[in-house]
């Protein structure tokens, strides 16, 4: 009895050790079945007038306790991007920064900052490592990355292709998958290029999520390498559904309307958006379709409900009308 | 020859005073102006134009700015954080009409407070010229342009003021046009200052081009201005360029006021659309020989699916707005690549 009351002490003491440096408990991570999460009945999207626009500069949700998706405000950045930051036991993961540059109008460091604090103040731990990640290398995706560069405890992956591959170790881009591990919380990651040639797909083993990108959203897919590049990252996809249970697409824009109408890249009022995920079976849809295009032309656009591929030459583009025309 | 010369500018200044005031104290005695000068009138535009800003949310500039080019001529743009089109209406004032170009991008007064900042100008005016109103006339350069007909309902049941009507079929009859649709021209007389109405269809079947023989200012709206000019009908478009050249070649015309603005300082370098922040915009007023200009090309890109760069516009034929041209003309100096404020996909 003794020795058992001496023993508990001991266990006691060592675990207020323990919790005051910080390292809190270990959080389990399960993969079998998916951890639940919501997604936001409505995301921002944009005003009339963007000038009388009262909506934060980034939303918040909490999809679950150790998953938060933000989207940029319209009136901030016209490309409303969403990004993401998943939680592990000993790193947080950041999956794009967003498309402002400017620390004074939107500082992403400080919500990230606060988004850690918070999540390690309910998980008893005193700090995560933060690793600063980007789903493809364009501009409206890592905007405020420089706002890290001087981030205690902070990697940055980096915003050329061959040190993005070097970080994560991928020797045979865009087939290999690897692992990487946020302490219990495992992220799979492999190449998904076709819109943008250094994009990865991200798959999260707790959520089930997988994150496509600007490769796959609701809206104008804007596609450099049809045939070659794009097809099979969408065919790449679908082999990874089919071995992994995937609970949903998640990806970076919305624009589209339910109307399946595009919202023409950065329309500034969007009130009547899809909800930003997309279901498997509409991938599956989508590749049966896309297997249909046997010779894509450059220019030419292709409409599947509502994401249409553009496969473009270059340049910037919307696919508009002139409804004037008479 | 100092002493006495300020004397003289003083007892001018004081005349006018005199004559301001026993105006304005009287309620009669209204101050008249002769527009008919042999050159354009002075004026300026003193000012940058407002162009938006990084955060649409954060902007703090008016939501319409307002230049006083003189006396009788306002030039006003909307906010591009209101709206990212940006366009330009104006106002002119005659001894006994006001004129409004163009009424903006939107519809909401709360946003966009036209007939308010119309209203203000016009009550000031009237002070200084002794008036207690004057009637107040709205055109359209298109009533179908979707970035210049939107503010127009917030003149519906103005006090003293007539609006042009919307239908082509009505527009026509109203401003005589009916008969002569569209070779023909008509005027408005503003008292003294006399308006013409020149048709222009091409970008809009319904295209209206004004002649101020005042300021010489050749109102054009987009039709002719300093961005991607979208031709609706090419054939009317050549049409109505060509109409152009004949009428400005009897004509002094000074600038070309548009009612948009898409080119940036660059020559043949546009901002994409829906942009909202454009720091270095190219000057609003184009000059007269443009015009030749557009209608070489409107000529060379007849019936072609094609998109001409110009240094002072880009003219777009047979596609739709969000069309880009994917190579720059030869005969244009190259541009520098510079990394951008705000990176787009």
């Amino acid at each position: 009895m003794k020795s058992i009351s001496f023993g508990s002490l001991i266990t006691t003491l060592l675990c207020l050790v323990v919790t005051a440096h910080g390292a809190g408990k270990t959080i389990e991570f399960p993969t079998k079945v998916a951890a639940p999460g919501t997604f936001p009945k409505k995301w921002i999207h944009g005003s009339e007038s963007l000038l009388d626009n009262k909506d934060p500069v980034v939303q918040v949700h909490w999809y679950n306790e150790h998953t938060v998706m933000m989207r940029e405000n319209k009136a901030y950045a016209d490309g409303a991007n969403f990004f993401f930051l998943y939680f592990g036991n000993e790193k947080a993961f950041l999956l794009d920064q967003g498309s402002i540059t400017q620390h004074d109008i939107s500082p992403v460091r400080e919500l990230i900052d606060g988004l850690i604090e918070e999540w390690c103040k309910r998980n008893g731990k005193d700090d995560v490592e933060l690793i600063v990640a980007n789903t493809h290398l364009h501009g409206d995706h890592y905007s405020a990355w420089n706002q890290f560069q001087d981030r205690p405890n902070t990697k940055l992956v980096g915003l050329t292709h061959e040190e993005r591959l070097a970080f994560f170790g991928m020797t045979n881009f865009p087939e290999q998958r690897v692992e990487y591990d946020l302490g219990g919380r495992k992220l799979i990651l492999w190449g998904s290029p076709g819109h943008d040639d250094a994009e990865m797909a991200t798959y999260d083993t707790y959520t089930h999520l997988l994150c496509t990108g600007d490769m796959l959203y609701w809206g104008l897919i804007t596609i450099r390498g049809f045939a070659e590049k794009w097809a099979p990252s969408i065919e790449r996809l679908v082999k990874f559904t089919d071995e992994y249970p995937v609970s949903c697409l998640i990806n970076c824009h919305i624009e589209m309307s339910m109307q399946n109408v595009d919202y023409p890249r950065s329309t500034s009022y969007q009130p009547d958006e899809p909800p930003m995920q997309i279901e498997v079976e509409t991938l599956r849809k989508l590749n049966a379709f896309v297997k249909t295009i046997k010779n894509p032309r450059d220019g030419e656009v292709y409409y599947f409900d509502k994401i249409w591929l553009y496969n473009q030459k270059g340049g910037w583009e919307t696919v508009e009308k002139n409804k004037f025309v008479y | 020859m100092s002493i006495k010369l300020r004397a003289v500018r003083l007892k001018l200044w004081f005349g006018t005073s005199v004559v301001l005031t026993a105006a304005v104290l009287s309620g009669r005695g209204e101050v008249t102006r002769d527009y008919a000068l042999d050159h354009p009138a002075p004026g300026s535009i003193r000012f940058t134009w407002i162009y938006g800003s990084i955060a649409s949310a954060t902007n703090r500039d008016p939501r319409i700015q307002v230049q006083g080019y003189n006396e009788d001529t306002y030039l006003m743009r909307e906010n591009l954080a209101i709206h990212w089109e940006g366009p330009f209406t104006y106002l002119l004032f005659g001894n006994d009409r006001a004129l409004l170009i163009d009424t903006g991008a939107t519809p909401e007064s709360k946003y966009y407070p036209l007939r308010d900042t119309v209203d203000s100008l016009i009550k000031r005016w009237c002070k200084v010229r002794g008036k207690t109103d004057v009637p107040l006339t709205v055109v359209l350069t298109s009533a179908e342009d979707i970035a210049q007909n939107q503010a127009y309902a917030q003149f519906a049941g103005r006090p003293n003021t007539t609006l042009a009507p919307l239908a082509l079929a009505e527009a026509k009859k109203f401003f005589g046009l009916s008969d002569t649709w569209p070779t023909g021209t008509a005027t408005l007389d503003l008292g003294g200052r006399v308006v013409t109405v020149l048709p222009t269809p091409g970008t809009h079947k319904d295209g209206l081009s004004f002649y101020d023989p005042y300021t010489a200012f050749l109102f054009s709206g987009d039709f002719i201005f300093p961005g991607r000019i979208l031709i609706a009908n090419d054939k009317d478009y050549l049409a109505s360029v060509n109409r152009l050249q004949g009428f400005v070649a009897q004509q002094p015309v000074k600038w070309i006021m548009g009612g948009h603005l898409e080119m940036t300082n660059l020559p043949g370098v546009d901002y994409p659309r829906r942009t909202t922040f454009k720091p270095t915009e190219r000057l609003l007023q184009l000059e007269p020989a443009t015009i030749d200009e557009v209608a070489k090309y409107a000529a060379s890109t007849m019936g072609q699916s094609e998109i001409a760069v110009r240094s002072d516009f880009i003219l777009m034929n047979r596609v739709g707005p969000g069309a880009r041209a994917l190579t720059r003309p030869p005969d244009l100096p190259p541009v520098p690549a510079t990394p951008a404020i705000r990176p787009r996909p």
